[in-house]
C-alpha cells in the first residue's frame, strides 16, 4: 500500500502507516521505549526527553513520541547511545526526587521507579541537597507531592485539552517550577480529575481515598464494568483481602477510552458491605429461618406449584444480562407475566468534552439496555421509587431480582400466593416473602452488561461471594430446569448462551465475541432519552 | 517638568535630535507612567526610572487605563496573546501582579485564572508581591560580578538596611539580584526601576539612592 512505510526497530523490519510515531511502531514489534509526556490520549509536548532513540543517519537523538516514522529509517531503541541518552535523563530526574519509595503510593507501579531500576545508575552522584516543596491538597481527591513531580505535563494537558478546564498549570520556571491550581481553586467541582491520578506517572499525585490503603503489588486486577451508569466504563477492580480497594480506567477506545469519571471511580464501597445475606431464608409470618439451597428450591417450586393467579416480577437495570435472561426464563415458565424495572436517572448529563462519546450518562443503571431488550418495562420515577402497586397487590406469585425496595412497606407482597425475594441483602420490603435468596453482586460473579449503545461487555469475578450467595443465574436457571425438566446453565457462557437462543438480539453472540473489547447487539437500541 | 534642556543620555540617539527637551522625548499627556500617545520615537522604549504612586487596592483598567487596555487588545489578533502586555499594565498600576489581578485579567480575557497564574509566574519581570517605589536590581552575572557586583548589593542593602527582596521600611527600595542586563561593558549594572545605572561602585550607591529618595514624587 502507498501509505505503508518499511522502518527496522532493533533489527525488526516493519510495515507502519505513514504518520506512525516512532514509540507506536516500537510497540508493535513488543519494545516500550520509556517515556512520561507521551500519552495516547493527548498531545505531545516531547518535553521529557526520556523516549528519545537513536536514528541512523540523524545527527541527534530522535524524541520517538512525535517522530513518525520514515521509509527505510533504521531505529535502535536499545543502542548504547539510546541507553546512555536515558541514564543520563534519568539521572537529572532523581536531582530532586526524594526517594521515598517505601512511603509512596505510587511505589511498585511507579514509572520512574520502573525505568530507574531497569536503565538507570546504580548509585546517585548528587551531592547538593534537594530542594523541597512539600504537598499540596488539590481539593477533589488528589493530593499532590511535589518533590515527586517530573514535571511531564500529563495532568496539565488532561485538564486543558480532555476535561478542557484549565485548572492546572506550571507556576514558576526551571527547577522551581510546581503543578499548581490558581491557588486556593483546587479541583473542586470538576467530574473527570480522578484521571490525572492515573496518569501520573510518578508518585506525584495521588488519591487520596486510596492514600497508604494498600501496596500496588497487593492487587489483583480483575476486568470489569462500571455500574454507575448506562455508559458501561471498562474498569479494572483492584482487591485486596476480598474487597475492593480501588476503581482504575480500563482502555477501551469504543467506549471509554482512557478515562473514567470520579462518580464511578468512587463508587464502590457497596461492593464491600459486609451485611451481607449469607443464607437462603425461608419465612413464615414472623419466623425466619435459615436453610439450605435444596430445601429453598424445592420450597420455590413447591409454592408457585400450590399458586395461581400468574406471576409478576420486578427485575433491577443492575443486574447482568444473564440474571434477567434467567429470570426471563423462569417467569416464562411459570406461566409468564410482566416484569418491570425501576432506574435512577440523573438531572443532567456529564460529559468528557475532550473525548465526545464518553459521558456519565443520565440513565444511571447499567444494563438498561439489556433489561428493554428482554421486555422488561420501566416502571416509577427518575429517583428509582414507586410504579410497584401493581405488583404489590398481585395475588399469584411475586418474584423480585435485585431491586431494594426502599420505598415500600413492610407488607409488601402479603397478598402474593408466593413471594421470593433474590438480593444482597435482607430489606424491609422482603420482609412479607416466603424465601429470600442470597445472590452475588457483580464483582462477585462472571457475567455481562448491555450499554447504552447496545455493545454487550463482559465483567469478571473479582470478590468472593459470602456464605451461600451464588450467582441469580445460577438459582433462577436451577428453578427453571427443575420445573421444565430441561438442562441448567452451569456457567455464565452458557446461562449467556441460553439467553441468546431466547431474545434474539444476543443471538449469535458468543462470550468469545465480546472478549474485553465488547460486541454490538443485533438489534439497533434506541439512544433517546439518554 | 524641568525647563532645562533634556540631554538625551545617548539611548535614543538614533534619532539624530540632541536638543529635545524632557518633555518632547517624554510627551506631555500621561497615562499613569506612560505617554498617552508614545511620546517621542526617541524614547517610545523608555520608563520613566520614578514611578508613579502605586495603590494596590485601586481597581484595575478603569477610566484611562481602560482605554490603554483596549488599545492592548486591539494589537493582537487574540485575546490570548494580549496576556503580556496585560498583565504589565496591571503591574504597572498596582505595582505587583496580585491573585486579585490575575484572577481579573484571566476574567477580561476569557483565559483561566490557572494559566494566567502560570504565565505570571514564568516571567521574572513580574513581580509577584508588592515591591518598593524604587526596584533595585543589580546584575550579578559574570562580569559584573568579576567587577564587583556583590559589594555593590552589599552596600545597597546597607543603606537600605534589608535582605534581598524585602522592601525598606519606607517604602523607598527592594533590592533583588538580577542575571545579565546585557550591559556586560558597564559593570556593575543596576537597573532600577527601567533606568539604567552603569559602572556603579558601591561608594556611589548611597548617593544614587539620596537622588531617587529627594527626587521622587
Amino acid at each position: 500500500m502507498a501509505d505503508m512505510v518499511k522502518v527496522t526497530i532493533d533489527g525488526h523490519e516493519l510495515e507502519v502507516p505513514k504518520g506512525t510515531t516512532i514509540l507506536e511502531a516500537a510497540k508493535r514489534v513488543g519494545t516500550e521505549v520509556p517515556h512520561y509526556c507521551y500519552h495516547p490520549g493527548m498531545s505531545s509536548p516531547a518535553m521529557c526527553r526520556l523516549c528519545l532513540v537513536d536514528v541512523e543517519g540523524a545527527p541527534k537523538p530522535m524524541p520517538s513520541c512525535v517522530t513518525t516514522v520514515m521509509d527505510g529509517q533504521v531505529v535502535h531503541t536499545q543502542s548504547e547511545k539510546a541507553l546512555a541518552n536515558r541514564q543520563g535523563v534519568l539521572e537529572f530526574y532523581l536531582v530532586n526526587h526524594p526517594l521515598d519509595c517505601p512511603i509512596c503510593d505510587m511505589s511498585g507501579e511507579c514509572n520512574l521507579q520502573d525505568y530507574v531500576h531497569e536503565e538507570g545508575r546504580k548509585q546517585g552522584r548528587g551531592r547538593e541537597p534537594k530542594r523541597v516543596f512539600g504537598r499540596d491538597d488539590f481539593g477533589g481527591d488528589v493530593l499532590f507531592y511535589g518533590d515527586r513531580c517530573v514535571m511531564c505535563t500529563r495532568c496539565v494537558r488532561f485538564m486543558s485539552e480532555v476535561e478542557q478546564d484549565d485548572r492546572l498549570t506550571v507556576v514558576e520556571r526551571g527547577n522551581r517550577s510546581v503543578i499548581d491550581t490558581f491557588f486556593a481553586e483546587g479541583l473542586d467541582g470538576t467530574n473527570w480529575h480522578g484521571n490525572i491520578v492515573d496518569i501520573c506517572p510518578v508518585g506525584a499525585l495521588v488519591s487520596k481515598d486510596f492514600l497508604h490503603k494498600a501496596r500496588a503489588w497487593d492487587l489483583t486486577h480483575t476486568p470489569s464494568i462500571c455500574t454507575s451508569c448506562s455508559q458501561g466504563c471498562n474498569i479494572d477492580l483492584h482487591t485486596r483481602d476480598n474487597l475492593v480497594q480501588r476503581i482504575k480506567p480500563r482502555e477501551n477506545l469504543d467506549v471509554n477510552g482512557w478515562w473514567i469519571c470520579d462518580h464511578g471511580r468512587h463508587d464502590y464501597e457497596w461492593m464491600n458491605r459486609g451485611d451481607r445475606l449469607e443464607a437462603p431464608l425461608a419465612r413464615d409470618g414472623s419466623t425466619s429461618r435459615a436453610t439450605g439451597w435444596k430445601d429453598a428450591l424445592r420450597g420455590v417450586l413447591d409454592g408457585a406449584a400450590a399458586s395461581s393467579g400468574g406471576v409478576r416480577a420486578i427485575a433491577s437495570a443492575g443486574s447482568s444480562n444473564e440474571d434477567l435472561g434467567a429470570l426471563r426464563a423462569l417467569v416464562d415458565a411459570l406461566g409468564g407475566g410482566e416484569i418491570v424495572y425501576r432506574s435512577a436517572r440523573a438531572a443532567d448529563e456529564i460529559p468528557l468534552k475532550g473525548y465526545p462519546t464518553l459521558a456519565r450518562r443520565r440513565d444511571l443503571a447499567p444494563n438498561t439496555t439489556g433489561a428493554n431488550l428482554m421486555g422488561m418495562t420501566r416502571v416509577g420515577g427518575d429517583d428509582a421509587t414507586g410504579g410497584l402497586e401493581g405488583v404489590a397487590s398481585h395475588e399469584g406469585v411475586v418474584i423480585v431480582l435485585g431491586d431494594r425496595l426502599d420505598d415500600v412497606g413492610a407488607d409488601f407482597g402479603e397478598k402474593a400466593s408466593l413471594y421470593v425475594y433474590l438480593g444482597t441483602h435482607d430489606v424491609p420490603g422482603a420482609s412479607a416473602a416466603h424465601f429470600v435468596l442470597p445472590v452475588a453482586t457483580h464483582a462477585e460473579s462472571e457475567g455481562t452488561f448491555t450499554n447504552r449503545e447496545g455493545r454487550v461487555q463482559r465483567f469478571e469475578p473479582a470478590l468472593q461471594a459470602p456464605g451461600m450467595a451464588r450467582p441469580a443465574w445460577l438459582v433462577l436457571g436451577a428453578l427453571t430446569a427443575e420445573r421444565t425438566g430441561g438442562g441448567v446453565a452451569r456457567t455464565a457462557p452458557d446461562a449467556f448462551a441460553a439467553l441468546g437462543s431466547t431474545v434474539p438480539a444476543f443471538s449469535g453472540i458468543g462470550y468469545g465475541d465480546i472478549g474485553s473489547r465488547g460486541a454490538v447487539v443485533n438489534e439497533s437500541v434506541s439512544l433517546t432519552g439518554d | 517638568m524641568s525647563e532645562t534642556p533634556f540631554r538625551n543620555p545617548g539611548w535614543a540617539g538614533n534619532t539624530g535630535e540632541f536638543d529635545l527637551t524632557e518633555e518632547q522625548v517624554r510627551g506631555e499627556d500621561f497615562v499613569g507612567d506612560r505617554p498617552a500617545h508614545g511620546g517621542h520615537a526617541s524614547g517610545a522604549g523608555a520608563m520613566p526610572y520614578m514611578l508613579a504612586e502605586k495603590n494596590p487596592d485601586v481597581a484595575l483598567f478603569e477610566g484611562e487605563y481602560q482605554e490603554r487596555f483596549e488599545k492592548i487588545l486591539t494589537r493582537y489578533p487574540t485575546k490570548q496573546a494580549a496576556l503580556l502586555p496585560a498583565l504589565g499594565l496591571a503591574q504597572e498600576i498596582r505595582g505587583y501582579v496580585s491573585p486579585d489581578s490575575m484572577d481579573r485579567v484571566a476574567e477580561l480575557l476569557d483565559l483561566s485564572p490557572a494559566y494566567v497564574r502560570g504565565v505570571a509566574t514564568f516571567y521574572t519581570m513580574y513581580n509577584k508581591r508588592p515591591v518598593g517605589r524604587h526596584l533595585v536590581q543589580v546584575c550579578t552575572n559574570i562580569s559584573c560580578n568579576l567587577n564587583g557586583a556583590d559589594e555593590v548589593v552589599e552596600a545597597f542593602l546597607r543603606y537600605t538596611d534589608t535582605e534581598l527582596g524585602e522592601t525598606s521600611e519606607d517604602g523607598h527600595f527592594t533590592v533583588i539580584e538580577a542575571e545579565c542586563l546585557a550591559a556586560c561593558g558597564f559593570p556593575t549594572c543596576v537597573q532600577i526601576n527601567s533606568r539604567y545605572f552603569e559602572n556603579v561602585t558601591p561608594d556611589q550607591v548611597p548617593q544614587i539612592c539620596e537622588r531617587l529618595k529627594s527626587e521622587g514624587k
